[in-house]
């Protein structure tokens, strides 16, 4: 019995990020139930980054108590969890200061979406945790179905309500799929414990058709997280409908905790460790030729698609399949390196995307509309937030001296490591020249055309009558500076990712 | 020094986008001190440079990035110094020539010092990744400055800029994580690669192809470089983008940012693949005979004075190259001092067209209707038409003016490789027709009877005069008196030709 509850407060010490995210929901309940909705203010904001700075302190502080695995393994408190942790702690904090400047999100709704958003992220967390594949079932269950909910949050917007309807019916589909696949997985090895799961693999020798079917399988819900290839269909519609402060936050939360997952099955589980500190995939499981045919068709995809688009938010919709597509390059090379590069570029993405999102949502609330010819004139009438901008863009295309760069170079470096994917490094470098080409429209409305004088009569579009207040463009300034800061000197998250890789390099 | 010198604009920029909106002429004072001092401490420079080495020079090297033995590596050569004396005259003077923007000042202003800070960057960096990072960072004030104080298809003109530019740099990234990749210790030092033969004797697959990793990676780098010089087929950015560019943007679009190409293969292709730049000398010679007549042919239809100089460059960068094929100490030392000689008599072309722009308000030679645009305004604007003149011998080769010389070393390289020879011969056409379309426009604008519509044209004023005069100085001492920049650099050219021995 001692031993029993020492054992129990050692996990709850591992689980306390997660308790944390608990406590914050609590605590949003109870605001908004006791408080009227008109007093209670900017009281959930402050909670909430005030629990997201807790969050990260203490995953940080999990980390370095070393466990692979906790409540009797079907979770892992590592440094990569820790990783993972911090970035939607961050996420989290940002998505809800995002909400809290825009007009999409009535005010008195803000505490029912903070809580939303705070559930999301515990779902997210336990997707990145998982050793289980119930466990990751449960986490992606919980990030689809708040999802669904956030997606339709604009209740008087029929295209919410559709963004919403589709999402869940794409959603549903999906994790149909995905627990299909599991319960093959089962079948043929007898346990939902990833490492049991690895050891079976490893000891039949020959790869089954059958389990490449089911891997399959469960690669289609991921997917449908990462909306990478052939699961990227909802992106566009859903990011077009839903308001934009939830896209951002889908934008960047969910696929990095996608990500999370996805590493974990592909290393911990599918592949095998050599001497020499590569990963090699089990023969036979055609893993590491289906991810790079993914990366190579979700990126080509997403950059062509997002060429077509005048919305704004489509476009960013489309760019972002594509970025999913650049990230999964890290997971061909199979090695540290790989992962190093996806590591960083997560976080640079976090960053960018964000960035960009946000000032679409801000541009969409002054002008009504999230074409991007919105955007014009904006650079005169409002020169350091089109700055800040142009940095994300720039750095969304990849270009030095910014984070996006160097992210694209770690990962295109990684993938010539892996023998015989030169190729899509050549995809990948093309791919971002196509990149360019729509950035550089929002670069063209902002910097560039005429303002449009305001039309007689009528319907005259205001000329960004509004401003833009302080503190929305301090976090803004303070999501571009690290963009430009981490593309001229980006050793030390290395590092700290080099570090939360530990656990699995041992 | 070299850290001054190269940061002192970014230093200017931040200065300037600090003053108050409403200030436009402190803005450009700022602007001027900003560009004067990196022109003093290349002055100095040239002063204290020891021309009897081909070492590097002035080096500042500070560890930057550990984990991939990235370095903060300056230093200057007889190939750089050149080129740095170029970007720091054109851009002081580009300042004065900017003058007349009255458009969201303080932005023009700031984009120019950025971009004089990449470009100095790019001409110091001897570690290749700090190389690229300069490489890439001039593209953004480029696409801003042609894109918001351009002309009518700037727009266009822009992107296709940028387009063309990056897809040479993302072929360039590739490489340079290949020359990570396959230099043994890891390392981007530019000097320690040199000579090294590193990459030779290499297989990579590629697409299912096996080819020779070295001749891959040349390839790779001499398109990268090509679409900035421009070579044939990758030119066709450059017209645009010189017509629609506002006057100071052309200049230093053709007088550095072209050289930079060149520089670029000279800096890095020559020295670390060896094997493959003698493998693709021929190919280059023929590219190169292909600029100079492809050039001039093109500036000879022209009807639009910039769009004459612009191709006029096309064609004068082909002699550049056709040098740099030789492998001679005359033709390389030739190319290098064309690239010099090129970027100060077009610079005053540019210049000059810009003048002409801002009194008149078109630029054609004859006008789209088929009537004369100009025509005898010698006798109207004597000064003005006195200093085309010289711009014009100095641009078509007259023996006693800059150009002269070097296409005569270009020539006389080239021409003692018997295997180039050939080429040589097809390629001093170029040197006529240079003469035919100059003269021919010369003829056209200034000389015959006064176009009627100009009776009124004023001459140039003070400040046009004084920032053409120093340029018009370099232009004819150098015509007779080379060896003040031929001294600088025939050390360096001579151990990069023991390189390729």
């Amino acid at each position: 019995m001692g031993s029993g509850t020492a054992e129990m407060l050692i996990n709850l010490r591992l689980f306390a990020p997660e308790l944390v995210l608990l406590a914050l929901l609590v605590a949003l309940f109870l605001t908004d139930g006791l408080m009227p909705k008109s007093r209670s203010g900017k009281l959930p904001l402050v909670l909430t980054v005030l629990a997201c700075g807790l969050g990260g302190w203490v995953s940080v502080q999990a980390a370095s108590l070393p466990s692979t695995g906790f409540f009797s393994g079907v979770v892992a408190s590592d440094g990569l969890g820790a990783f993972f942790r911090c970035i939607f702690f961050f996420v989290c904090a940002v998505a809800l200061c995002v909400a809290y400047s825009s007009r999409e999100i009535e005010a008195t709704a803000r505490s029912e979406y903070a809580i939303l958003i705070v559930t999301v992220t515990f779902g997210m967390s336990l997707m990145a945790l998982a050793t289980n594949l119930l466990v990751l079932y449960l986490g992606v269950e919980t990030v689809s179905i708040v999802s669904f909910v956030l997606a339709g949050f604009g209740r008087d917007s029929m295209r919410s309500n559709e963004a919403s309807l589709k999402y869940l019916v794409y959603g549903a589909a999906s994790s149909a799929l995905m627990i299909y696949g599991f319960s093959l997985i089962y079948g043929y090895t007898g346990s939902l414990f990833y490492p049991e799961i690895a050891r079976q693999v490893a000891a039949m020798g020959q790869f089954p058709l059958g389990l490449s079917f089911a891997v399959l399988l469960a690669y289609a819900g991921l997917a449908f997280k990462l909306a990478a290839f052939p699961m990227h269909f909802w992106a566009p519609d859903v990011y077009e409908g839903a308001p934009t402060p939830v896209v951002t936050f889908f934008s960047v939360g969910p696929k990095a905790a996608g990500f999370a997952a996805l590493i974990r099955l592909v290393i911990e589980v599918f592949s095998v460790r050599l001497s020499d500190g590569h990963w090699k995939a089990i023969d036979g499981s055609h893993l590491v030729v289906g991810l790079a045919a993914v990366s190579a068709i979700t990126m080509t995809i997403g950059n062509l698609c997002a060429v077509g688009q005048t919305s704004a938010k489509r476009m960013l919709a489309y760019s972002s399949i594509a970025h999913v597509g650049y990230l999964l390059m890290g997971l061909v090379a199979l090695d540290e390196t790989g992962l190093l590069a996806i590591l960083f570029y997560l976080v640079a993405y976090c960053a960018m995307n964000i960035g960009a999102f946000w000032i679409v949502g801000l541009v969409r609330d002054f002008r009504g509309t999230d074409e991007v010819e919105a955007f014009r004139g904006f650079g005169w009438s409002h020169p350091t937030v089109a700055i800040c901008m142009s940095v994300f863009l720039f750095s969304l295309t990849g270009l030095p001296v910014f984070a996006g760069f160097i992210g694209k170079f770690l990962l295109f470096r990684a993938v010539w490591n892996a023998p015989g994917f030169l190729w899509l490094a050549v995809v990948g470098v093309l791919n971002s020249v196509v990149s360019l080409y729509y950035y550089s429209r929002f670069l063209r409305a902002m910097w560039f055309d005429p303002v449009v004088a305001p039309e007689r009569g009528g319907s005259s579009q205001p000329r960004f009558p509004s401003v833009i207040p302080i503190p929305v463009v301090a976090a803004l300034v303070a999501l571009a500076v690290p963009t430009v800061v981490l593309g001229l000197y980006f050793e030390p998250i290395l590092r700290v990712a080099k570090s939360s890789l530990e656990n699995l390099l041992s | 020094m070299l850290s001054w010198m190269i940061f002192f604009p970014l230093l200017g920029m931040v200065v300037v986008l600090a003053l108050p909106r409403d200030r436009p002429n402190l803005v450009r004072w700022v602007s001027v001190v900003a560009t004067s001092v990196p022109l003093a401490i290349s002055i100095w420079l040239y002063m204290s440079f020891d021309r009897g080495t081909a070492a590097m020079q002035f080096v500042e090297r500070l560890p930057w990035i550990s984990m991939f033995n990235m370095e903060y590596y300056m230093g200057l050569d007889g190939l750089s110094l050149p080129m740095v004396l170029l970007t720091t005259l054109l851009s002081f003077l580009c300042i004065f020539a900017s003058w007349g923007i009255s458009n969201a000042v303080k932005g023009y202003f700031a984009m120019f010092l950025f971009l004089e800070m990449g470009m100095l960057g790019v001409f110091c960096s001897l570690d290749f990744f700090l190389f690229f990072l300069f490489w890439e960072v001039m593209l953004l004030p480029m696409y801003f400055l042609i894109g918001i104080w351009g002309g009518k298809n700037k727009v266009y003109a822009a992107i296709k800029f940028f387009l063309y530019t990056l897809f040479g740099s993302v072929l360039m990234l590739l490489v340079l994580i290949g020359f990570y990749k396959y230099s043994d210790p890891q390392t981007f030092d530019l000097v320690r690669l040199a000579g090294l033969k590193a990459f030779s004797g290499k297989m990579i697959s590629l697409f299912g192809w096996e080819l020779p990793l070295d001749r891959v990676f040349w390839v790779g780098l001499f398109i990268g470089f090509a679409i900035k010089v421009p070579i044939w087929p990758f030119h066709t950015w450059l017209p645009w983008a010189h017509v629609e560019a506002p006057t100071a943007v052309s200049v230093i679009l053709a007088g550095v940012l072209l050289k930079m190409g060149t520089y670029g293969i000279l800096r890095i292709n020559y020295p670390i693949l060896p094997e493959a730049t003698l493998w693709a000398a021929e190919a280059m010679a023929l590219l190169g005979v292909i600029n100079i007549l492809y050039g001039a042919f093109c500036a000879m239809a022209q009807k639009d004075l910039k769009k004459l100089v612009a191709y006029s460059s096309v064609s004068h960068m082909g002699y550049v190259l056709l040098g740099m094929a030789s492998f001679t100490t005359a033709g390389v030392n030739g190319a290098v001092l064309q690239m010099f000689n090129h970027g100060t008599s077009t610079a005053m072309l540019f210049l000059l067209v810009g003048v002409i722009y801002e009194r008149a308000h078109h630029r054609w030679i004859v006008k789209p209707d088929g009537s004369r645009g100009f025509g005898g305004i010698a006798a109207v604007v004597p000064v003005y038409t006195a200093v085309v003149a010289i711009a014009v011998f100095a641009s078509l080769g007259l023996p006693g003016l800059s150009g002269f010389i070097s296409e005569a070393l270009v020539f006389m390289g080239a021409f003692s490789v018997p295997r180039l020879q050939a080429y040589v011969i097809i390629g001093s056409l170029g040197i006529v027709l240079g003469a035919a379309y100059l003269l021919w426009m010369f003829m056209r604008v200034f000389l015959g009877p006064l176009n009627e519509d100009h009776r009124a044209l004023p001459d140039m004023n003070w400040m046009e005069r004084l920032t053409l005069a120093p340029l018009c100085l370099l232009v004819i001492v150098l015509g007779v008196y080379p060896m003040p920049v031929l001294d600088l650099m025939t050390a360096t050219v001579a151990r990069l030709l023991t390189y390729l021995a």
